[in-house]
C-alpha cells in the first residue's frame, strides 16, 4: 500500500467516522417498543400517507398524524416476522423510488409521488412480496386511522355516541353518510 | 345460626344465576349469590361504555401481546380492545382440549350476560318431542306447556322486543313493540316471505333482550350497538341491569365475588347437600356456606365441573355421576355456514342508528314430514348494511378524490349465517384433568367433543339454502361460506348433566334437582337434554324460574 492510498483510506475512515455521527445527528432515530425508526423512515410513510389521504379543503393524513397511528398498528398490532417484512418491503420502496426517479420519495413533487403509489394499485405491478406488502400496510392502516379518526366520524360522516333512535329507511343526499359501524 | 348459614345459595351470577337469586330472594328466601371472579358495578365499571371509536388506542383491535395472552379467545371474534377485561384470564384457568373446543367465559358478577349475543327465542314442542320421536338421548320430562307460562314471565321482566309473526315453529312471546328492518331487509324479507309462501320459511325482525319501551331503574335502547361493554341505560338484560337489582332491593340477597365453589357438601345421611365449600380466590382460604337449598349456575361445564369434585367418597366421579351421564352429551351450536350477496339499488337509502338486533329465518328443515339425510334443523341470523365507496373503486386508490369517496355510502350487502343443532353425544364429553391444575391448583377441565356426520351433512343445506333463499329474494353475486365447524364457537354450550325422567340415564329430574340430592338444582346449560337451533339463553331463564319456585315450594312443604 503506498502513501498516497493510505492516506485516502485513513481520509475515508475518517470521513466516514466524521459522517457517522452528523449522519445520525441528521437522522435521529425514534425507539418503539419492538424496533427503531429513523427520521427518514418516519418522514416516507407520513408522506406516502399524505399522498394517499392529501390534504384538500379538508384535513389530510400528515393534519390528522395518521403516520403515528401506522406505526402504533404496526409496533403493537404485527407480529416481529411481518415487521422485518415491512422494513425489508420499505428498503425496496426507497430502491425503486432511486431507480426510478433517482431521487428520494421525500424530494418527489406531488405527481411523481401519486405516480409512483398508483404503480401499486396494478395487479400484476412486477413488485416483490415485501415491496406490495409495504405499500399495503401502509395504505391499509393510513385509511382505517383516516375513517376512524374523530375528524372523519364527526365531520365526514354522521356518528353520534348515543344515536337514541334507528331511523330504518334515510334518505341520503351525495357526501352525507351516517356510520353504522 | 351461624353467619354463613343461608336459606339458599347460589353458585355462580350469570344469566341462570341471576335469575335463581332473584326468584329465590323475592319468595323471601335469604340467599349468597357466590361468584368466583370481581365485582362488576352496574354502568360504574363499564369502563370503556362511553367511549368514542377513536379513543380506543387500536380503535378496538387486537395487539400481538393481547393475542398471547388469550390463545383461546384470539380464536374469533371476542378478543379485543374494547371489553378485554369481561374475559377470563385464560393462564390463571386453562382448560385441556383432547379436541379443539373453543370456549368463552366470563369469571366476574353477571358472567356472561353482560356479553351475551341477546337473541331470545322460545321452544317449540316439536324440540321437546324431537329425542323420543327419533331416538336420540333421552326423552324431555318436560313439555311446552311445563314452560309456557315461565318463558312469559321471564321474557316480561327480562324486556324481550319482537314482533308477533305468527311462526308456528317460533312461538310468539310476551314482547316489547319490535325493532325495525331496514329498508333492504324489509324488501328481501317480502320477497323471500312471498317465494316461500308454501314453504313454511319466513324472515323476521330478531326477538332480542333489547328494551324497546323503560322498565323500572331501565332505559329503552339507544341504538348505540356497544352492549357488550355494558351499557349505561341498562337497555338490554344482563344481571346487573334487571335481576340482581330486583334481588337485593328484596333485603334477602348477600353477593360475594372471588368465591371459588370447589365442591357441594354432601350428607349421606340425609341425601341431600348441606352446603358448599368456597375457596377465596384472593386470600387462598377456605369456607364453608350452608343452606336448604343450592342453586348451581356455574355455566354447563364449570357446573359439571362443581359437581365432579363433589362427593367423591361415594361416588368417584361425583355428585350426579351416578348415570353415568355426567359431563357428556356436550352440545353446542354449529355456526359459521351460510351466504351474502350484494343488493342492486337502494342508493339513495340509507338508516340511522345502530342497531343491536338483525334479521332471524327460523328452523323450517325436517318438519311436515319433510325428511332430509340428517335430523334437526338450523336457523339463521343475519342483516343488511350499506358499505363505503371507496374501497371498491380501483382507479381511485389514493388522493383527493379517493379521500372523499371514503365518506360516501358504498354498496348494500346482505348475509345469513346458520345456527345449527346438536345432537347430545354420549362420547362428547368433558372430564376433570387432575395432572393439570388452574392457578389456585384446582383441577381443570379436558373437553373431548367434535360435530359429527349430522352436523356435517346439515351444514352443506345451511350453505346452499341460504344461497338460494337470498338468490331467489333478489340479492346478485350470492357467495357461501362454510368455516371448520368447531364446537364451543356458538358459545352456547349445553347438557353435561341433562334432565331426563330415569336417574338411571340423566342427571337431573323434571324439576331440574339432582336425582341423587334433590335440594340441589342445576338449571343453566348443562340441563339441557337436547340443544334445538334457537339461541338457548331465554330458555334457561325461563327453567330457572320455574325451578326457583318449585324449589321454594318444596321447601315450605318439607320435600326439601
Amino acid at each position: 500500500m503506498d502513501r498516497r492510498t493510505a492516506l485516502k483510506n485513513l481520509a475515508l475512515v475518517i470521513g466516514s467516522a466524521a459522517l457517522l455521527p452528523r449522519c445520525t445527528e441528521h437522522n435521529p432515530v425514534t425507539h418503539f417498543k419492538n424496533f427503531d425508526v429513523t427520521n427518514d423512515q418516519q418522514s416516507l410513510v407520513a408522506d406516502m400517507a399524505e399522498t394517499i389521504i392529501p390534504k384538500t379543503g379538508t384535513p389530510g393524513a400528515k393534519d390528522l398524524m395518521l403516520d403515528q397511528f401506522v406505526w402504533l398498528m404496526l409496533d403493537d398490532c404485527t407480529k416481529k416476522d411481518d415487521q422485518k417484512t415491512f422494513f425489508k418491503g420499505m428498503g425496496e420502496f426507497n430502491d425503486l423510488t432511486k431507480k426510478t426517479y433517482n431521487k428520494s420519495f421525500a424530494d418527489l413533487d406531488k405527481k411523481q409521488k401519486e405516480d409512483l403509489l398508483n404503480t401499486f394499485e396494478k395487479k400484476s405491478n412486477g413488485y416483490s412480496k415485501e415491496l406490495n406488502g409495504f405499500f399495503s400496510t401502509v395504505k391499509g392502516l393510513t385509511v382505517f386511522g383516516y375513517t376512524e379518526s374523530k375528524y372523519f366520524m364527526t365531520k365526514e360522516i354522521v356518528y353520534e355516541l348515543i344515536p337514541g333512535r334507528y331511523n330504518a329507511w334515510l334518505p341520503v343526499k351525495n357526501n352525507i353518510a351516517a356510520k353504522n359501524g | 345460626m351461624s353467619t354463613n348459614t343461608y336459606d339458599a345459595i347460589v353458585i355462580g351470577s350469570g344469566i341462570s344465576g341471576g335469575w335463581a337469586a332473584k326468584e329465590l330472594t323475592k319468595n323471601g328466601l335469604k340467599t349468597i349469590m357466590l361468584e368466583r371472579g370481581r365485582d362488576i358495578v352496574h354502568v360504574k365499571d363499564y369502563v370503556n361504555a362511553n367511549k368514542a371509536p377513536w379513543e380506543f388506542p387500536h380503535r378496538g383491535g387486537r395487539t400481538v401481546q393481547m393475542e398471547k395472552d388469550y390463545p383461546v379467545l384470539k380464536r374469533d371474534y371476542p378478543l379485543n380492545e374494547t371489553n378485554l377485561d369481561y374475559w377470563v384470564n385464560e393462564k390463571e384457568s386453562p382448560y385441556v382440549e383432547i379436541k379443539r373446543f373453543d370456549w368463552f367465559r366470563g369469571y366476574h358478577v353477571g358472567g356472561r350476560s353482560l356479553m351475551w349475543g341477546r337473541q331470545s327465542y322460545r321452544w317449540h314442542d316439536v324440540n321437546f318431542e324431537e329425542n323420543a320421536k327419533q331416538g336420540i338421548g333421552v326423552d324431555w320430562p318436560i313439555r311446552y306447556k311445563d314452560l309456557e307460562p315461565w318463558y312469559t314471565y321471564v321474557e316480561g321482566f327480562a324486556g324481550i322486543s319482537g314482533n308477533r309473526d305468527h311462526v308456528e315453529i317460533l312461538p310468539d312471546g310476551n314482547f316489547m313493540p319490535p325493532m325495525e328492518m331496514n329498508c333492504v331487509e324489509k324488501d328481501v324479507a317480502a320477497r323471500m316471505n312471498a317465494y316461500y309462501k308454501d314453504h313454511d320459511r319466513h324472515m323476521i325482525i330478531g326477538r332480542t333482550a333489547n328494551i324497546t319501551k323503560p322498565l323500572p331503574g331501565r332505559t329503552n335502547c339507544q341504538y348505540r350497538n356497544k352492549c357488550w361493554l355494558g351499557c349505561p341505560f341498562g337497555a338490554y338484560f344482563s344481571t346487573q341491569s334487571s335481576t340482581l337489582p330486583a334481588a337485593v332491593a328484596t333485603g334477602n340477597l348477600t353477593v360475594r365475588p372471588w368465591s371459588i365453589v370447589t365442591k357441594i357438601l354432601y350428607d349421606k345421611d340425609t341425601k341431600k347437600a348441606k352446603g358448599v365449600e368456597v375457596l377465596d380466590a384472593q386470600n387462598n382460604k377456605t369456607y364453608e356456606y350452608y343452606a336448604k337449598i343450592i342453586f348451581l349456575n356455574a355455566s354447563t361445564l364449570n357446573s359439571a365441573w362443581v359437581l365432579m369434585n363433589s362427593a367423591t367418597d361415594i361416588w368417584p366421579d361425583g355428585l350426579g355421576s351416578s348415570s353415568g351421564e355426567l359431563g357428556h352429551n356436550l352440545m353446542d351450536h354449529h355456526l359459521g355456514v351460510g351466504a351474502g350477496g350484494t343488493v342492486e339499488g337502494y342508493e339513495d337509502k340509507y338508516y340511522f342508528g345502530r342497531r343491536a338486533n338483525g334479521i332471524y329465518i327460523p328452523r323450517y328443515r325436517n318438519l311436515h314430514n319433510e325428511k332430509r339425510d340428517y335430523i334437526r334443523g338450523f336457523g339463521y341470523q343475519g342483516g343488511a348494511g350499506r358499505e363505503e365507496w371507496g374501497r371498491a373503486i380501483p382507479e381511485m386508490a389514493i388522493g383527493g378524490a379517493f379521500k372523499d369517496a371514503l365518506s360516501e355510502p358504498g354498496e348494500w350487502t346482505m348475509g345469513i349465517g346458520g345456527f345449527g343443532e346438536t345432537l347430545p353425544y354420549h362420547e362428547n364429553r368433558c372430564y376433570l384433568d387432575k395432572n393439570v391444575k388452574d392457578h389456585w391448583g384446582l383441577p381443570v377441565l379436558a373437553i373431548d367433543a367434535t360435530c359429527k356426520d349430522n352436523e356435517l351433512k346439515m351444514r352443506i343445506d345451511m350453505a346452499n339454502d341460504a344461497k338460494e333463499m337470498l338468490e331467489n329474494a333478489g340479492v346478485k353475486n350470492v357467495q357461501t361460506f362454510n368455516s371448520e365447524p368447531v364446537l364451543g364457537r356458538g358459545i352456547h354450550e349445553m347438557g353435561t348433566a341433562r334432565m331426563g325422567r330415569d336417574p338411571k340415564t340423566s342427571v337431573l329430574n323434571e324439576w331440574n334437582q339432582v336425582w341423587d340430592a334433590k335440594n340441589v338444582f342445576v338449571t343453566d346449560g348443562a340441563c339441557m337434554a337436547s340443544a334445538a337451533c334457537q339461541n338457548p339463553s331465554l330458555t334457561y331463564m325461563a327453567l330457572t324460574a320455574r325451578a326457583a319456585n318449585h324449589a321454594f315450594e318444596e321447601l315450605k312443604k318439607g320435600n326439601v
